[in-house]
């Protein structure tokens, strides 16, 4: 008994040895190591998943379902489910004889199958546009579904957008959001759907499932149509599971006990807490998000551009910085340098209180007894508003404040919680105003600073200005559109009706052995390619 | 206790009810901010948009209007839809309910358990070192704060040790009543700290009152020993006063969870309620605060019960 148990054990030995040698020889072999579970923090509540519905970013959303396009790390946009993306000089966009509308053509991908194993075709992407132009369907944003006419679909992997208008910024919005499928929707109730719980994609992973209020876990699509370069079947990891922890302090323990493997939105305090913790890699990721102070015009103090430029000399963004913990990083223009259209000849004021000083001893605003500056009986006092409740615009509002008291101008603290704060700001409630943009890959931004803008507040106008964005917003010309940007970028600066301070950044925590991930500073969210991330070792 | 006082008793609740939603529903119209703040720093939420969103949920109508449309859907069993999720209120807060029943059942249970003996013992034994030991415990359990209790607990066992899962409800796949088990113990003993603390001091002052009557010193002189006089003949007379702060605390204890279901990332109706508050989620919140008020309300009705079961000598006209 004993020695056929030893043989047995023996055995077992050596086949267990033999496979772990063939597996330590394949090992080399393979540029990648497929498998392992990803535990990824959420500190938001995950409130649905079909990705046009909802309120916060979709980032567990991305991994299942893809757009037409997608903007990569550099907010550039490369082609997913269509074969490239449409442009002019290939012929994708074709704009009309008077130069008013434009025709778009995505050719598809053609081997891809839905999750349910049906095939991809031209008609889900214009059920896509139907669904989302819908009345009844209750969606975040409907941005884009307006501009487009009719869709034609000559064939079962073409699809012809035709556009009531030039819309240069049509990728970032619909289609590159992700396609819904058509054979399980038409017909239904999508905010009831149960697709809004488990969403069928064409996207690397599936949703195996989602519990409200606890975790969604995601399995690899085994029949993902997509291969790596050297050939191999993609996803590499076998699961994702995104898990809902709100608070904090909880989401810094899990990471500290290995619970969790991964954040992508530690807050900017904590960040220090992680460091030294085993396993873990903290990365600093770009953002889409500025930070900028605006004036209204309708005070006919800060009307006066010296004003305007004396606070503007009088502001030291490396304090900014250091009061929201070291992270944002300082800009001169309200185009981030991560885009193209950025323009680094972008006139900049440099921290100068003397030069502050200058301006305004020479525009006639003489200090008074209490120090603050006034000219013809009018004192430089500002209401100075904020979002009240965030504390790094507390923050950086109290630095504004010292800072300008500096040069004899006073700000007051005015600060506004929600709807009244975005009352002020629509409507010109303030005299100084700070808050922070967040925008799509692609942004408009005669919405700020156009005579007519959405988001302008402020009364500024300058007809200079509105001729270069009507430049800027209808041409697809990529030469034209970036001598357009920097033009604009060259008057704002100069003009000063906002002054661009900080970007914003992301700062996330990842294990040392996920390989291949690189952040993604868009509204796409960091998990919009999952797709070649891998566990080493 | 006559049928007729029951239902007297509970048909004097709806007045107090409704006064209850219109306070709420002044006190959440007051707050700072509103449910489109998340939409602060999009800017390509527009104007237009926002008006479109607030027409769609009545939140461009004045206060009273909004109160008489929210009052007319209760009353024929509507509680709305989520401003954040476009899910049913009701469905959230049932999918939710389960949970933090099982918390707060259990933070009971554990409070149960040691104030009932930590009680007794020491009003038996009061003035000892013991009793002295036990009264510094209740005040230090009642002044410590949940937050620092649950972290402290959460790097001792989850980081340090390794030995339970620091938040979540259950294991991905698993859900056996030993892995909810591994999953609810830090938390429900964090819960029931406070409960311990406070009801040990109520059953002791109950005892001590007890433990003076005459009845008592009969049965110590009829010869029976110190157990069966304290469980046999004070427990139940001691426990009435006892009796209401428990079924009031346990509604209490749910709609307190708030901070521990929130650090412990339980999906229960504490953190709906904290997600619904950022969120400035109206019909979500005027549900859940609804909600509470009637379990409270009915909480007290139903010790007014108990307490007429357990002492023969109450009676309601």
């Amino acid at each position: 008994m004993n020695t056929k148990l030893s043989r047995r054990v023996l055995l077992q030995g050596i086949l267990a040895t033999t496979t772990a040698l063939a597996t330590m020889r394949a090992f080399p072999a393979m540029a990648q190591q497929s498998g392992g579970t990803l535990n990824v923090g959420l500190t938001y509540e995950l409130d649905t998943m079909n990705t046009y519905s909802t309120g916060f970013l979709a980032d567990a959303q991305h991994t299942v379902i893809e757009g037409l396009i997608a903007p990569d790390k550099d907010a550039r946009y490369v082609p997913v489910l269509a074969k490239e993306v449409p442009t002019l000089d290939n012929g994708g966009i074709v704009l009309s004889d008077d130069g008013s509308k434009m025709t778009i053509t995505y050719h598809l991908q053609e081997n891809v199958k839905w999750h349910d194993g049906e095939p991809f075709t031209s008609a889900d992407v214009k059920f896509t546009w139907e669904a989302v132009k819908d009345p009844a369907f209750i969606a975040e944003s409907k941005d884009g579904t307006q501009d487009i006419d009719s869709i034609d679909l000559p064939d079962d992997y073409t699809v012809v957008c035709n556009y009531n208008t030039v819309k240069p910024n049509f990728a970032s919005t619909l289609f590159t959001f992700g396609i819904m499928p058509k054979h399980l929707l038409e017909g239904t109730d999508l905010n009831t759907s149960s697709y809004n719980e488990t969403p069928v994609g064409t996207g690397p992973f599936k949703v195996a499932e989602f519990v409200r209020g606890q975790y969604v876990v995601l399995d690899k699509n085994t029949d993902y149509w997509r291969t790596a370069e050297n050939g191999d079947a993609l996803p590499y990891l076998d699961r994702l599971v995104f898990r809902i922890v709100t608070d904090s302090n909880t989401l810094l323990t899990q990471l500290q006990s290995g619970e969790l493997d991964m954040a992508v939105s530690v807050p900017y305090g904590r960040a220090s807490q992680l460091e030294g913790v085993e396993g873990l890699e903290i990365i600093v990721g770009p953002q889409l998000s500025w930070g900028h102070l605006d004036f209204n015009f309708r005070n006919e103090l800060l009307a006066d551009v010296n004003v305007r430029k004396a606070v503007a000399h009088a502001i030291n963004r490396e304090t900014l910085i250091r009061v929201q913990g070291g992270f944002p990083i300082a800009i001169k223009s309200l185009v981030l340098p991560i885009f193209d259209l950025y323009d680094d000849a972008t006139p900049e004021y440099a921290y100068d209180p003397a030069a502050a000083n200058a301006l305004l001893d020479d525009a006639g605003y003489a200090r008074g007894g209490d120090g603050i500056r006034e000219k013809d009986g009018k004192r430089l006092s500002f209401a100075f508003v904020i979002q009240s409740g965030r504390a790094d615009d507390e923050n950086v509002q109290q630095v504004i404040i010292a800072q300008l008291k500096e040069i004899g101008i006073e700000a007051t603290a005015d600060n506004k919680a929600g709807v009244a704060y975005r009352e002020a700001r629509y409507n010109g409630g303030y005299d100084l105003i700070y808050g922070r943009w967040i925008t799509s890959a692609d942004p408009v931004y005669s919405t700020f600073y156009g005579s007519e803008g959405e988001n302008n507040g402020q009364g500024y106008s300058n007809p200079e200005l509105d001729v270069v964005f009507a430049r800027l917003e209808n041409t697809l010309d990529a030469e034209e559109r970036k001598a357009a940007a920097s033009e604009m970028q060259r008057i704002i600066a100069e003009d000063l009706p906002a002054i661009a301070l900080t970007q914003g950044v992301s700062v996330i925590a990842k294990p040392v052995e996920l390989k291949n991930f690189v952040p993604n500073p868009t509204n796409m969210t960091n998990f919009v390619d999952t797709k070649e991330w891998y566990l080493e070792g | 206790m006559s049928l007729g006082f029951i239902i007297r008793r509970i048909l004097g609740a709806i007045p107090l009810l409704l006064g209850i939603s219109v306070i709420l529903f002044v006190i959440i119209q007051l707050a700072p901010g509103g449910p489109l703040d998340m939409y602060a720093e999009n800017p390509s939420v527009s104007k237009e948009a926002l008006a479109q969103i607030a027409a769609r949920y009545g939140l461009d109508q004045p206060v009273p209007v909004q109160y008489f449309m929210w009052l007319k859907a209760i009353v024929v069993g509507d509680w709305g839809y989520s401003i954040r999720t476009g899910r049913p209120v009701l469905d959230e807060i049932l999918l939710r309910l389960g949970p933090t029943l099982q918390l707060g059942g259990l933070a009971m249970i554990i409070s149960l358990i040691i104030a009932v003996p930590v009680g007794m013992i020491s009003a038996a034994r009061r003035g000892s070192k013991l009793d002295g030991t036990v009264t510094v415990l209740s005040f230090a359990g009642i002044s410590t704060p949940v937050f620092w209790l649950a972290l402290l607990l959460q790097l001792l066992f989850s980081v340090q040790l390794g030995w339970l899962p620091s938040a979540g409800y259950q294991s991905i796949g698993d859900g056996s009543f030993l892995d909810r088990l591994r999953y609810i113990i830090m938390p429900a003993s964090v819960l029931s700290l406070a409960t311990v603390a406070s009801w040990s001091r109520f059953i002791r002052s109950g005892m001590i009152d007890v433990l003076n009557q005459d009845y008592i010193r009969t049965a110590y002189a009829k010869g029976r020993g110190e157990k069966a006089v304290l469980f046999l003949h004070a427990l139940r007379n001691a426990m009435i006063p006892a009796v209401t702060v428990i079924a009031v605390d346990f509604v209490t204890i749910i709609s307190g969870a708030v901070i521990t279901e929130t650090v412990f990332a339980w999906p229960g109706i504490g953190r709906l309620f904290m997600e619904s508050m950022n969120g400035r989620d109206y019909p979500m919140l005027m549900g859940l605060m609804m909600m509470g008020s009637l379990a409270i309300v009915a909480a007290n009705i139903i010790a007014d019960f108990c307490y007429a079961a357990l002492d023969p000598r109450i009676r309601y006209d």
